[in-house]
């Protein structure tokens, strides 16, 4: 049997042993076993095969998989030549197998390029007789000739331009071939086909009908399907074919109708793929050729902004209009002009009727138009800007001038983001008018009633805007401006409505930032005058204060505002000003240093601030003797200190530790009564130092104190807390891990130690700062488990708030931080939960009902600190008791604590895992009413006197949350009929909704907010059924 | 564009900083520090006798505080985030609902528990079809969110509208605003409407 007779016998049943035989004759022709003239001879009467189509398509897809497989140089040019007459000669003849010969001809291309005169021919022989490509009925067919078509299209370019040139008939039947196509993949080769004539050949006489060729696909509205192996997307299509439309400027007289008429489509899709195929065509076409549709364009897309559907579709219209601007800025004065003419006629109109959606939809055309370039900038300015003056001048209405001032500032904004982005403003036309614009704004920003908020802020943002464009205002109107709004933050003492301090502060910062000098020269020196040396009362200076810190959010003027806050800092103390003060200047100091932007250098903040604004308070607080030192201001000082030293280098932290700072460690260790008064500096600052810098001994000798002045119990709260924070940091920070045991030994804080026959507060909450330091360090597990058992032990008869002390293990602490050099081990919370949820769930589950409380208290204090997805997978088990914890007594401050934090718990479960509370549903239902109900109403006040019988009298007084679990209960509960199945919840909607209503009354207002809320959300269930 | 069948098709918009909103209480004076946050440690304190957590502390949420009464201003942002039906804006910023219209009548009587609310609406244009449909919302809004032992009165303000009048009748009649609750269609806009409530 032949080659041939065998891959017919295959073809229809194994595709994979037909390309065998292929492969196979493939192989004997390089081995010359087989001669090309006795594989055409073999193929002769099956290719002929009259009466049998499937048989002649079938052996030319031999021929095609052959001389796919054929190696290159196997053969000859002469022979490739006449593989390619054969194909195309048998084309003319009969098109049966088409697809297979053009796989053939792909494949004979690979072996050797051809010349011009071939590929010519070979696009002539396809367009004559395999047109239209809709007679192959298979996809797979029709994508080889495209195939073959888009090579030719990508090698032969220039001879099938010269083909063009030579034969006007070529185009239409080229045309043609493509009609009727569907399929994704096929047009996705049309469309780049396509776009090749569009974009270089001269088709002027058939310009139509290449562009009905492709826009009968507009829009596309392909919807892949779900698991399509090809990933062509509607994009993809939408990407191409926009390609089509705007390769050549010759479709302009036929695209932008067309596109215009489909614009007033209703379908949101349709409209959003116009506009942004009327950009691609503003962008690609000729400026000359856009020119005569500009005004088309605008009459038709400025109806998408005046009357807004959807954002986006106002934006894409807008950045439409700029483009079309951006065309004629170069050069094209004419066209700019005529273009421009009814933009500004139009806007004009609609400032007349000031503030409409229509005057602040022309404000925004004029600010995407604008943008398009300095040169329209200019033109719009002169366009728009006198009119907008002359209303100004000729109305009275405030809220007209609000608006006239919104569509300026549009405009001003415009020029801002040019500069932005590097382009070199026109300003002359600005420029006469901005003397005019600043009156205006200053007047409104300085003597409008202070009720007009939104006319005040407007003018204040105008202000920004116009210190902001360089070269406009002169060196006097800017210092002008910027005492105007200075004055602003400094005199203003409306509160309430009408008070915009803030944003003028937000103002001149940003003025600090374009016109640093002035803001320098000018605004500080005036605010400084606001700071006296001793001020008369506490009250006085704490707005300008808080206005400088502030300001130092900008990097231009902050060195200027820490040297003045330090100068105004010493007087201060020289004339002996109140402590308030002092405390007050020192604050403004933090913080500039924390929120503000002090200058870095080698990527820390500047080493040389240490010396100038932590040393001098330091000197001070170590002048002065312990009982005299001010535990506020040694606070606010360890800030200043922890935030300026910290990420300084080793050696830098190395030099402040042994030279200026040594003294704090000599005294802790000789006088201990300095200890409790030098703790909270002591916290920041080791909070600051890096491991490697700090002497162990040092470490050692200030646990020992700590722990035995915590031991000592005579503390106040404040000062325990410091303590207990302290030993948690130099224990996490500073000792090894490997000897942790022996060193706390050492230190007498061994918790086995410590927690031995029935220890009292002070040991159990030294314990758990001790526990909480490995906890956060991760590396001592055995010790770490050995510890928390012991904690463990101690709930059967802990008290409610020992029970509670257990949310400090996880609590977290700003201190304890990477950027204070901790160790942070990133499971750690997972660690303890998995550690300490199994035990406590036990001890619940046979513990007695009135012995639950402490389990439930030490349980909730985990959780509260634990993240959701790490709780997520003990959501069942932890279900029961989270329910529990909100049936405890409201009368505890502990238990009130403890529950915000659960609601929380079982709000993110409603939001992410309904399904595990469902089977709950009742009773979480239960407790959430019982947890939103609001406090009995005091009877009305005239009817104090005489009891009446109102419903809440007459029961006993129900148990009472707190507002905050009230609130969040109702959030809660809100969730559920939008979270949960609805036949899970709908049969307690109308208990829910009647059980509300005493809800609605609540006492507190964001209560009744939420109650509000809720109940819509159960109100909103039947009008689903109703549907 | 659908923008020719509306009623007024451009109405005058007022801005969202000029709405009125709650003002401090003019007692709360000692407004936070821009400097608390620094002091203040998130850190909770609980190795002291005294446990208030900073919730609780909160001085607008303790319950010690005198009860918060249901004002004109609660009122106001109840209704003001209503949408309108033919723009997508709010009632407020339309200026259809403002706060001095709102009436807040406490008991007469020392017997009584009943207080009244009032809102005087003004429809855009004096002959905007849609003001019993915005009157119907409003009423629907605040049936669903005040405690019952509020009275509530939904009018047209005097001289706003052609045929106030009628459209008040209308709104005070209890059947027949129980029978246009009944009308699928409109139940749909009114629905649409307070979906913009929070």
């Amino acid at each position: 049997m032949s080659d041939i007779q065998q891959y017919l016998y295959e073809v229809d049943k194994h595709k994979a042993a037909a390309k065998d035989v292929a492969q196979n004759s493939a192989r004997k022709l390089e081995s010359k076993e087989l001669k090309l003239i006795n594989l055409i001879t073999d193929l002769e009467p099956y290719i002929n095969a009259k009466d049998d189509a499937g048989r002649r398509s079938n052996s030319i897809a031999y021929l095609a998989d052959v001389l796919d497989a054929v190696s290159p140089r196997v053969l000859s040019g002469q022979e490739r030549r006449l593989l390619v007459d054969f194909i195309l000669n048998r084309l003319e003849s009969d098109t049966e197998g088409t697809g297979s010969s053009a796989r053939a001809l792909l494949a004979l291309e690979r072996l050797g390029k051809w010349d011009s005169t071939l590929a010519q021919r070979v696009l002539q022989t396809f367009a004559d007789h395999a047109n239209p490509l809709k007679q192959f009925k298979l996809q797979s067919e029709r994508y080889a000739i495209l195939q073959l078509i888009d090579l030719l299209m990508a090698k032969y370019r220039t001879a099938l331009q010269s083909l063009h040139d030579s034969d006007q008939n070529l185009l239409p039947s080229f045309i043609a071939l493509f009609e009727g196509e569907k399929d994704p993949r096929n047009l996705m080769i049309v469309f780049s086909v396509l776009q090749v004539p569009l974009a270089e050949w001269d088709v002027h006489a058939y310009a139509r009908d290449l562009f009905d060729a492709v826009f009968n696909y507009f829009p596309i509205t392909f919807k892949p399907p779900p698991d399509d192996p090809y990933g062509i997307t509607a994009q993809d299509l939408k990407d191409r074919l926009k390609g089509c439309i705007a390769a050549s400027g010759e479709c302009a007289p036929y695209a932008f109708p067309a596109l215009l008429d489909k614009l007033d489509s209703t379908a949101m899709n349709t409209k959003r793929d116009v506009l942004h195929t009327i950009q691609a065509c503003v962008v690609s076409y000729e400026p000359k050729t856009v020119n005569l549709y500009s005004v088309t364009l605008w009459d038709a897309l400025k109806f998408e902004i005046l009357a807004a559907q959807e954002e986006d579709l106002v934006n894409e219209a807008l950045k439409a209009l700029a483009l079309i601007a951006t065309a004629f800025s170069t050069g094209m004065d004419g066209p700019l002009t005529a273009y421009l003419r009814p933009i500004v006629k139009e806007c004009n109109e609609h400032l007349e009727d000031a503030p409409t959606t229509q005057s602040r939809a022309a404000g925004r055309i004029l600010h995407a138009v604008s943008s398009a370039a300095p040169v329209v900038a200019d033109r719009i300015v002169k366009g728009i800007l006198p009119t907008l003056f002359t209303l100004f001048k000729s109305s009275e209405s405030i809220a007209k001038r609000r608006g006239l001032i919104e569509v300026l500032n549009e405009i001003l904004k415009a020029y801002i983001d040019m500069h932005a982005s590097g382009d070199a403003l026109i300003v002359e036309e600005l420029k006469s008018h901005s003397s005019d614009a600043l009156e205006v704004m200053l007047r409104a920003a300085v003597s409008a009633p202070k009720a007009e908020v939104s006319f005040r802020l407007a003018s204040l943002n105008g202000l920004v805007q116009l210190t902001a464009i360089p070269k406009l205002l002169s060196d006097e109107e800017v210092e002008r401006t910027v005492d105007a709004v200075t004055d602003m933050v400094l005199n203003e003492h409306t509160t309430g409505h009408g008070d915009i301090r803030g944003e003028a502060i937000a103002a001149l910062t940003e003025m600090a930032h374009t016109v640093p000098q002035t803001v320098r020269s000018k605004a500080i020196p005036a605010m400084m005058v606001d700071l006296p040396d001793s001020p008369s009362d506490d009250t006085s200076y704490r707005a300008t204060l808080e206005a400088l810190a502030r300001l130092s959010t900008e990097t231009e003027i902050f060195d200027t505002i820490v040297v003045r806050l330090k100068s105004r800092l010493n007087a201060a103390r020289h004339h002996q000003a109140s402590m308030s003060y002092q405390h007050a200047l020192l604050l403004a100091l933090l913080y500039a240093f924390t929120y503000g932007s002090p200058l870095q250098e080698d990527g820390a903040v500047r080493s040389s601030y240490f010396g100038d604004y932590a040393e001098p308070p330091l000197a001070l607080i170590k002048e002065a003797a312990p009982e005299s030192r001010d535990s506020a201001e040694t606070e606010i000082v360890g800030r200043i200190t922890n935030i300026l030293l910290r990420s300084q280098t080793p050696h830098y932290q190395s030099t402040v530790y042994r030279t200026s700072l040594q003294w704090l460690i000599d005294e802790q260790r000789t006088k201990c009564a300095s200890v409790q008064s030098l703790a909270p500096l002591s916290l920041h600052y080791f909070a600051a130092l890096r491991p490697e810098v700090v002497e162990p001994t040092d470490v050692h000798n200030l646990l020992k104190t700590l722990g035995n002045l915590l031991l000592d119990g005579t503390n106040t709260d404040a000062s325990t807390s410091v303590l207990l924070r302290h030993i948690t940091l130099l224990i996490n920070k500073f000792l090894p891990a490997k000897s942790m045991q022996a060193s706390l030994q050492d230190a007498e804080l061994d918790v086995t130690r410590l927690l031995t026959s029935s220890p009292t507060q002070q040991q159990i909450h030294i314990s758990l700062a001790i526990t909480k330091a490995l906890i956060l360090l991760g590396k001592t597990s055995a010790l770490t488990s050995t510890y928390l058992h012991l904690l463990l032990d101690l709930l059967p008869t802990a008290s409610a708030p020992t029970a509670r002390a257990f949310a400090t293990l996880l609590a977290p602490d700003a201190l304890l931080s990477k950027a204070n050099h901790c160790a942070i081990s990133p499971l750690h919370k997972q660690r303890t939960f998995a550690l300490l949820t199994q035990p406590l769930l036990a001890s619940l589950k046979i513990a007695e009902p009135s012995k639950k409380q402490p389990y439930l208290l030490a349980l909730a204090g985990i959780l509260q600190h634990i993240p959701y997805t790490v709780l997520q997978p003990s959501l069942p088990e932890l279900v029961p008791p989270l329910l529990q914890v909100l049936d405890l007594p409201t009368s505890q401050s502990t238990a009130q604590d403890v529950k915000p934090p659960i609601l929380a718990i079982l709000e993110a479960a409603l939001l992410h895992d309904p399904d595990t509370l469902s089977e709950h549903a009742s009773s979480l239902i239960s407790r959430l009413l019982t947890c939103a109900s609001p406090p009995p109403k005091p009877k009305p006040v005239s009817a104090a006197s005489q009891p009446t019988v109102t419903p809440s009298t007459t029961t006993a007084p129900p148990p009472v949350n707190s507002a905050a679990v009230r609130a969040k209960a109702l959030q809660c509960l809100t969730l559920l009929p939008t979270h949960l199945k609805r036949e899970v919840v709908l049969p307690f909607r109308r208990q829910i909704i009647r059980k509300l209503v005493p809800s609605l009354d609540d006492s507190k207002r964001s209560v009744r907010t939420e109650a509000v809320k809720c109940r819509g959300a159960w109100m909103g269930m039947e009008e689903e059924a109703a549907e | 564009m659908d923008t020719d069948n509306k009623d007024n098709p451009n109405p005058t918009i007022l801005n969202a900083s000029d709405l009125p909103t709650r003002q401090r209480d003019a007692h709360a004076a000692k407004r936070p520090s821009l400097f608390d946050a620094l002091t203040q440690d998130a850190y909770p304190n609980y190795a002291t006798t005294d446990l208030s957590s900073p919730e609780a502390s909160d001085d607008s949420d303790s319950d010690s505080d005198p009860r918060e009464e249901i004002d004109e201003q609660e009122i106001y942002d109840l209704i003001s985030t209503i949408s309108d039906p033919e723009h997508p804006t709010s009632l407020a910023s339309l200026a259809v609902v403002n706060l001095p219209d709102i009436f807040i009548t406490r008991p007469a009587s020392s017997t009584s528990r009943l207080s009244t609310v009032k809102v005087l609406l003004t429809p855009t244009t004096a002959h905007c079809s849609l003001g019993t449909v915005i009157g119907l919302a409003v009423r629907v809004r605040l049936e669903q969110a005040l405690p019952p032992r509020f009275r509530i009165d939904v009018q047209l303000k005097e001289g706003t509208h052609t045929t106030a009048d009628a459209v008040n009748k209308q709104l005070a009649d209890k059947e027949r605003v129980a029978a246009a609750m009944e009308n699928g269609t409109l139940v749909g806009v009114i629905r649409n409407m307070l979906a913009t409530c929070e």
